[in-house]
């Protein structure tokens, strides 16, 4: 195991705290950063035939271990954070629903709306980079199950491997 | 205790200092502010090593200020930490030679006499340097031999002289496009040369051979084939070595350097005594260290009468690009020799080193050829932007990404050339930053003269036109001002006139009897190649001059 308490760890994550989702100047809903971003890493990388699934990739998980991590800073951890709550207001004003709600072409006419804009091109890419990084990193870090990604890629990683994963 | 010897700072430009004077039974302590890492440790983790900046100071703890001056003499400033802005590169014993690639160029004679041979450029510091290639000649050889270089010495126009035939390791493995690059550059007239490596094509020196792992720049190596400063001459002598130990002052009379002071890892203030002093911190370090060490004698900083510590700070002008190999156009057989991962690519040309425009001399530079680095994250994020910069995901990116890992490789090129040094590119110190010891923080004030550019553009052209010729897609070029952290030098310059330098021809400071710089500061000008075997060459001349005295 990579962590003592898996419990414990996402138990105390800023992902799994509630935010509330504002519309209008008016609180819309509350929903957790979490949920959304799970969501969200589906619709970015979706269930296909060649490439790994998200659930061997993990990502969500390994998102909460980078919400954790000693060496990402405290601003990139609160704009993750901020970026869920910010998508979530563009679903409500758009749609009027938190972005859970919403049907799969209306998440995607919503990521493709913010991809245009500074923040969420910029939110985006930054769920996408760990994204990959859960889909090619070395298992050890609880992506990348069973090597798929690296399969997927037939990629040879270098040795040595990690023993132990930095956090 | 007193050592006989202090030297700060454990990688190319300080390692060889211990490894001799160790070596001939001298009491040598090297100050080092990094982790002393083993071999086994040295890992191809890509997200702690080129994500997470395993080897590097958080920059919370440690950042620089940065002014930034554009052309029109507008400074922007901006806090390292801030901007996640980094100039730290292998904080650990041994220091960045760990990380280098090892591209092994020496400089060529007329990088020694550039002011001489090409003339005054206007608002550029161009000066001689106060040594020959000749005298430097013997060293370089010497690094061949210690450190560990491969490679096949190649006659071509701008060869330098050597007193050996040729290296003392042969060649490294090359992947199969060699031969198209090769073929290539004969139809178009240019002369391919294998690149010098500091790596052990077999077990040699008391180290390992080359286990081709495919992940070389930015990562340790695992087997001591790659000839750092730790696994070449740290692990051979016996100096003692304490690492996580940050200098932050040293003290003096008015002639003589008498101690310096350091925190451990426990943030405990300590100090060593020693007869003499090596200073190698890397160039921008060590010049901070210099200003902040300010006293009675010296209130300017260390050995800074002359008011020249910390400036003409220079780095490696150029830029890189890049083209794609796909399988489209290839045979089976091609595509084969194409994926064969872990081998080298190990070409250069230096056809350009000095090159004539509209009737103008101009001093050229180097063009290194690799492959873009195994880094499988930094290869697939970079397929998330479509060809007009727009994101994409989903299955389309999905499969661009696949497409082009398994079916292509990306050639690239770095081309090196001279950073002028200029008035507005220098060290200060910041007199509010403070990092985690509570010492004030170095500025870099960078500037770049737009002569680097023009030549950075010109040679970057030459290397276009191969990689079409190669019938390379997506051909790209990006040539620019961006100074990059990890080929730094200057800020102490050397010379005869300590006026206008700060170390005399053999690095020793001209207003100190024992206070030597060996790391890339000295050098007044950089050659256009990478520094690390002028670093390791003229630590090796001034180990010997250290020698000669303490023999005396």
């Amino acid at each position: 195991m990579i962590f003592k308490s898996r419990r414990t760890f996402i138990k105390h994550s800023v992902l799994t705290s509630v935010i509330f989702v504002t519309c209008s100047g008016e609180l819309f809903g509350a929903v957790t950063p979490m949920r959304t971003i799970a969501l969200v890493h589906r619709d970015l990388f979706p269930d296909s035939a060649t490439a790994p699934k998200i659930d061997d990739i993990n990502a969500s998980y390994y998102l909460n271990s980078i919400l954790n991590h000693s060496r990402v800073t405290d601003a990139s951890k609160n704009f993750i954070r901020n970026g869920a709550k910010w998508l979530n207001e563009e679903s409500a004003g758009e749609y009027n629903k938190l972005y859970l709600k919403l049907s799969a072409l209306q998440r995607q006419k919503i990521l493709k709306k913010i991809s245009d804009t500074r923040w969420g091109e910029s939110w985006l890419d930054t769920i996408m980079t760990y994204l990959l990084e859960a889909t090619l990193g070395d298992p050890i870090y609880g992506g990348n199950i069973a090597k798929s990604g690296w399969l997927w890629l037939n990629h040879k990683p270098g040795l040595p491997r990690p023993l132990k994963a930095l956090l | 205790m007193k050592y006989d010897i202090c030297i700060i700072g454990s990688g190319a430009g300080g390692a060889p200092i211990a490894y001799e004077l160790a070596n001939a039974g001298y009491k040598v302590v090297v100050l080092e502010k990094g982790h002393n890492y083993k071999e086994e440790e040295f890992t191809k983790d890509e997200l702690a090593v080129s994500r997470r900046g395993l080897y590097t100071p958080l920059l919370k703890d440690e950042h620089h200020v940065i002014k930034e001056r554009s052309e029109d003499g507008t400074v922007t400033r901006y806090d390292g930490e801030e901007y996640n802005w980094s100039f730290w590169n292998g904080s650990m014993v041994g220091g960045s030679s760990n990380l280098m690639s090892g591209y092994f160029h020496r400089m060529k004679p007329d990088d020694f006499r550039l002011l001489s041979k090409y003339g005054k450029i206007d608002g550029a510091n161009i000066v001689d340097w106060p040594i020959s290639y000749d005298d430097l000649e013997p060293y370089y050889t010497k690094v061949e031999e210690v450190i560990g270089v491969s490679g096949d010495a190649v006659n071509h126009k701008f060869l330098e002289p050597r007193s050996t035939k040729n290296f003392p390791y042969p060649m490294l493995e090359v992947n199969g496009v060699t031969k198209w690059f090769d073929s290539a550059c004969k139809s178009l007239g240019y002369e391919s040369i294998p690149t010098p490596r500091a790596i052990l094509p077999y077990g040699a020196l008391g180290r390992k051979s080359c286990s081709y792992s495919n992940f070389c720049g930015s990562y340790g190596c695992a087997t001591g084939a790659k000839g750092s400063a730790r696994a070449a001459l740290l692990q051979k002598c016996d100096a003692k070595i304490i690492s996580e130990a940050f200098v932050y002052k040293l003290d003096s009379d008015e002639s003589r350097v008498t101690k310096v002071h350091y925190y451990d890892k426990e943030l405990k203030n300590n100090s060593v005594e020693a007869k003499m002093f090596v200073l190698a911190a890397q160039a921008i370090e060590t010049s901070r260290l210099l200003l902040n060490s300010k006293n009675i004698h010296f209130p300017n900083g260390l050995a800074n009468s002359s008011g020249e510590v910390g400036k003409n700070l220079i780095f490696s002008a150029g830029g890189s690009g890049e083209g794609r190999i796909r399988f489209e156009s290839l045979t089976t057989k091609q595509q084969k020799e194409l994926m064969q991962a872990g081998l080298f690519f190990n070409r250069s040309l230096q056809d350009w080193y000095e090159y004539e425009d509209n009737n103008r001399k101009y001093k050229g530079g180097t063009i290194d050829f690799l492959f873009e680095h195994a880094n499988i994250i930094s290869r697939a994020k970079r397929e998330i932007y479509d060809d007009n910069g727009a994101l994409i995901w989903g299955e389309e990116l999905q499969k661009k990404i696949h497409r082009n890992i398994t079916t292509s490789r990306v050639l690239t090129f770095e081309v090196f050339n001279d950073w002028l040094p200029t008035d507005y590119c220098n060290v200060t110190v910041d007199e509010k930053v403070k990092d985690k010891y509570g010492v004030n923080v170095g500025a870099i004030n960078l500037y770049s003269h737009p002569h680097d550019i023009k030549v950075g553009e010109y040679l970057a052209q030459k290397a276009k036109v191969l990689l079409e010729k190669m019938g390379l897609e997506e051909v790209s070029v990006n040539i620019s001002a961006s100074p990059p952290p990890n080929l730094v030098a200057g800020g102490c310059r050397f010379g005869t006139n300590a006026k206008i330098s700060v170390l005399d021809s053999n690095c020793k400071a001209h207003e100190l009897s024992n206070l030597y710089v060996t790391d890339a500061s000295f050098m007044p000008t950089g050659g256009s190649v990478p520094y690390t075997w002028t670093i390791y060459a003229n630590s090796f001349r001034v180990a010997d001059v250290i020698l000669s005295r303490l023999k005396s």
